[in-house]
């Protein structure tokens, strides 16, 4: 449709324009994050430098004290448990329920559902005071589980939904045959839906994985010496001395790197999920 | 699957309560976890709100009533946080509707490189925002070595106290949220313009008058539902956010940019003075749902 669209402005001007904000755009939202990765790979002088310069002879040396120095290397592996853990856990229970809520019939099947909607809009800091209280009587503090659990509180809502919108894509003649063949209704779910569901399953798990491991509220309260994940262990080390620029860049690009690699590879699917639940209203 | 009616009435109904038994058993063990870990934490949370729970004084930890809300009200540091949250939100969203509607406008047109945007603008959208807050707080803004303070001082503006001074700290934090949630909305709006029909527009191209009349009378009101959309989602994030704050200006300098959120948790956690936190927190809640009913009635009177 896009092309029946005309402007007022003469049609040289018009692509300028376009073009400009086009560049200005890509400026505005990705060179922040390209600085990041620039500024990581500077020696400490040459951060400081004013005009800021843009040719360098790029060091590894930040990241070398990052990762031995400031014990970021545990951050990121706890990360790395913790995320993985909270998108497992989260797909093996969200996954069935969003297949359930979509394509079953059973009484308060709408009330259900929006009791799972009521949840993801519960405000974290009103979920995590008593989470805290009761962590803390049972000796959860500081331990894998208690943070995955309270992980699962972000993401087994949104992954209930996006699993609902996926699987009431799938069209009703794929069962409709199986019911004819006699399958059982876990069969149905096992071996007919869910194998045309993976790319719904994909991107519910990269969304699971992305909100886990750059979750910040959670892990600093509940999180100490044994589990801090590294959006924790960069602040705090910032926090310590605020002119250490490159180590603090270098944590920054590792906390960034699985996000924008995982962004590279699937972003077609990751628009589509962001702006599914929107459009379709 | 079973939703035909008249393929309802043929099935059995041993085979319907079938049905239920395995609907029930596919949500069980999500629902049990939502129970257990979202909506009885939120019932304890309104509990400990009628407690005085300090963890530095545990002697002292009784049941107070309505106490934590009289104090509350009197509370002039509760005022300002409500305050700074209601021109958090409102601020945050109107730029994020308006700066993605106008993008989204311009690039009705598709052409060859839109790959790269959608990269680009998809990057601070799912970067942590703990990174986010700290990367703005340090080679952003910092006077003179922060690369937009630097901007400044060469075009000729002059340094900035971006997060400095009370009244630019605020500023400042709104332009973060602004710049990492605004490709939701430009993402949202540019698939919603792409979706819509052709027809209409071209009648537009005739009838009205300019490019704005156009936009106004023809190209809203088709998109009206994601505008409404998007105000939902991104009003219920901004009452949320927390992390690029805390790490942009730990709600300083003073309580500039003390949202509700960061004063609950400072009460909280840093004060440990948990009942308090509990029935700032509870306030929250009660702002949040009224919020959603709000949005919940408007959506389905203009839908």
């Amino acid at each position: 449709m896009a092309h029946h669209m005309k402007s007022k402005w003469p049609i040289f001007l018009r692509p300028v324009m376009v073009r400009s904000l086009y560049v200005l755009m890509i400026l505005v939202w990705a060179f922040p994050v390209l600085w990041v990765i620039l500024t990581s790979l500077k020696n400490r002088t040459e951060i400081f430098t004013l005009p800021p310069t843009i040719i360098f002879r790029p060091t590894i040396e930040h990241y070398i004290e990052a990762l031995l120095a400031h014990d970021i290397l545990k951050g990121i592996f706890n990360s790395l448990i913790v995320a993985c853990g909270a998108t497992l856990i989260t797909l093996l229970i969200a996954v069935p329920a969003g297949y359930a809520f979509s394509r079953v019939r059973f009484p308060f099947r709408t009330r259900l559902s929006f009791f799972a909607l009521l949840a993801q809009m519960a405000p974290p800091i009103g979920l995590i005071i008593p989470c805290f209280l009761f962590l803390s009587r049972f000796r959860m503090l500081d331990t894998y589980v208690g943070l995955i659990a309270v992980h699962m509180t972000l993401t087994v809502p949104f992954s209930i939904w996006l699993m609902i919108t996926y699987f009431q894509d799938l069209p009703p003649s794929l069962e409709e045959a199986a019911i004819m063949d006699g399958v059982s209704l876990f069969n149905m779910f096992l071996k007919v839906a869910l194998p045309n569901a993976w790319g719904g399953v994909g991107v519910t798990a990269i969304f699971a994985f992305i909100e886990s491991w750059n979750e910040f509220l959670y892990a600093v309260v509940l999180t100490g010496s044994r589990t801090k994940t590294a959006p924790v262990a960069i602040f705090g080390f910032l926090a310590a001395e605020e002119s250490r620029w490159g180590p603090f860049t270098a944590t920054g690009v590792l906390i960034m790197a699985p996000v924008i690699m995982i962004a590279l590879v699937a972003q077609g699917q990751i628009v589509k999920g962001m702006t599914m639940g929107a459009t379709k209203g | 699957m079973f939703k035909g009616a008249d393929g309802g009435k043929r099935l059995r109904p041993a085979y319907i309560r079938k049905q239920e038994r395995f609907g029930f058993a596919m949500i069980t063990p999500s629902m049990i976890f939502l129970f257990i870990m979202a909506a009885f934490p939120l019932i304890m949370l309104i509990v400990m709100s009628g407690f005085r729970i300090d963890l530095t004084y545990p002697a002292g930890n009784r049941w107070v009533g309505l106490g934590n809300y009289v104090e509350m009200m009197r509370d002039p540091r509760f005022r300002h946080a409500i305050q700074i949250t209601a021109i958090y939100t409102f601020s945050t969203v109107l730029l994020q509707i308006v700066t993605g509607l106008a993008m989204a406008m311009a690039f009705l047109k598709s052409f060859r490189g839109q790959g790269i945007l959608r990269v680009s603008v998809l990057l601070p959208m799912i970067l942590a925002p703990v990174v986010v807050g700290l990367a703005f707080r340090t080679m952003i803004m910092t006077p003179e070595y922060g690369i937009l303070d630097y901007l400044f001082i060469i075009v000729g503006l002059g340094s900035k106290p971006w997060l400095v001074a009370p009244n630019w700290a605020l500023f400042s934090v709104i332009i973060i949220h602004t710049w990492q949630w605004t490709p939701f909305a430009f993402l949202v709006f540019l698939a919603s313009l792409h979706a819509l029909p052709p027809d209409p527009l071209e009648a537009a191209q005739l009838d009205a008058r300019n490019a704005w009349q156009r936009f106004r009378h023809v190209i809203l009101p088709m998109i009206r539902p994601a505008v409404v959309i998007v105000i939902i989602f991104r009003t219920m994030i901004a009452l949320r956010a927390f992390a690029a704050i805390f790490s942009a200006t730990g709600g300083g300098p003073g309580t500039a940019t003390e949202i509700l959120n960061l004063y609950t948790y400072r009460e909280s956690f840093n004060s440990l003075n948990l009942g308090y936190g509990a029935a700032l927190g509870t306030s929250l809640l009660v702002i949040t749902v009224v919020i959603s009913v709000i949005f919940f009635r408007m959506r389905q009177s203009r839908m």
